[in-house]
């Protein structure tokens, strides 16, 4: 299955990392269009896909990833402020018969991503 | 070049070769690059990315900003890596400079330091497209990754701040360092 998925997951607590708000946006020219909004389910995955094989292109992508009310929503949430802002994560689709996993480990102090399957 | 003889010039080079420096401050080795007469002669000119120098900490200098690349991909500094350094105003950041990684992956002046370091909320846009180009790595056009945001938070300046950045064309990892 081509088109693009993302997973988060919250490497503090060890735990997929729900209820955090993901902006998909294109880049067309020198501006980023903001396509939809999702927020990750129980798993830390969006419910469809992030872009379905049909509608995927050739271009430049954007996720960015509300981590910061993310952590200060948690109930356990410590004393110390977020040191990363909203990841933001840009790549690009080079071949849409390809499958595009990006997804983000993050914690208040860190954030990884990368090309995943 | 051999492992052995790597380690023994990195020593040289970070100022641990000799008792001259048994009253210096870390501070200063942090700040001291590699004399060149202690190197033996290299055939392969230095080029981004070689390897040449021993960590050095920052323990101890006053409040700032630095920055630090790492190419997980060739297991090396990111040397040569062109980063944009801008400010949130409102709903866009303001560009405040473009700096470049020296041979150690570290720009050579701090990113921010005395009145400069101001509280705020920060982009470096790495160009990790031209890096890997710049070293005939064979990629995709266009490239998963190209030009890079690395958002963070500035709160408070009375603390030092340092973002080492670890990256390959298919993935990075920043976080606050020390």
């Amino acid at each position: 299955m081509a088109g693009i998925s993302t997973h988060v997951l919250d490497t503090d607590r060890g735990r997929p990392a729900a209820g955090v708000k993901i902006e998909l946006s294109v880049r067309e020219g020198e501006t980023w269009r903001m396509v939809k909004t999702m927020i990750t389910n129980a798993d830390g995955r969006t419910d469809g896909p992030v872009v379905a094989a049909a509608d995927a292109r050739v271009g430049e992508y954007q996720l960015e990833f509300h981590t910061d009310a993310y952590f200060r929503s948690l109930p356990d949430a410590g004393a110390g402020e977020p040191f990363v802002d909203n990841a933001v994560v840009r790549f690009a689709i080079f071949d849409v018969k390809q499958h595009y996993h990006v997804p983000l480990l993050c914690t208040p102090g860190s954030c990884t991503t990368y090309r995943g399957s | 070049m051999d492992r052995h003889s790597l380690t023994r010039r990195s020593l040289v080079g970070a100022g641990f070769g000799g008792a001259v420096l048994a009253g210096a401050t870390t501070d200063a080795l942090a700040q001291a690059g590699p004399p060149q007469t202690a190197a033996p002669p290299n055939p392969a000119p230095p080029k981004p990315g070689t390897l040449t120098t021993a960590p050095s900490s920052q323990a101890g200098l006053s409040p700032r900003l630095t920055m630090h690349a790492i190419d997980n991909f060739h297991g090396t500094p990111g040397a040569g890596m062109v980063c944009d350094l801008s400010i949130r105003e409102g709903d866009t950041y303001r560009l405040i400079k473009t700096v470049t990684t020296s041979p150690t992956g570290r720009p050579t002046e701090p990113l921010l330091v005395d009145e400069a370091f101001k509280a705020g909320r920060y982009e470096l846009l790495m160009h990790f497209d031209a890096y890997f180009r710049a070293l005939d790595v064979k990629l995709p056009t266009p490239n998963f990754l190209g030009l890079v945001p690395v958002r963070f938070v500035i709160r408070d300046v009375g603390q030092r701040h340092h973002l080492p950045i670890l990256f390959s064309p298919w993935g990075y990892s920043y976080y606050r360092g020390s």
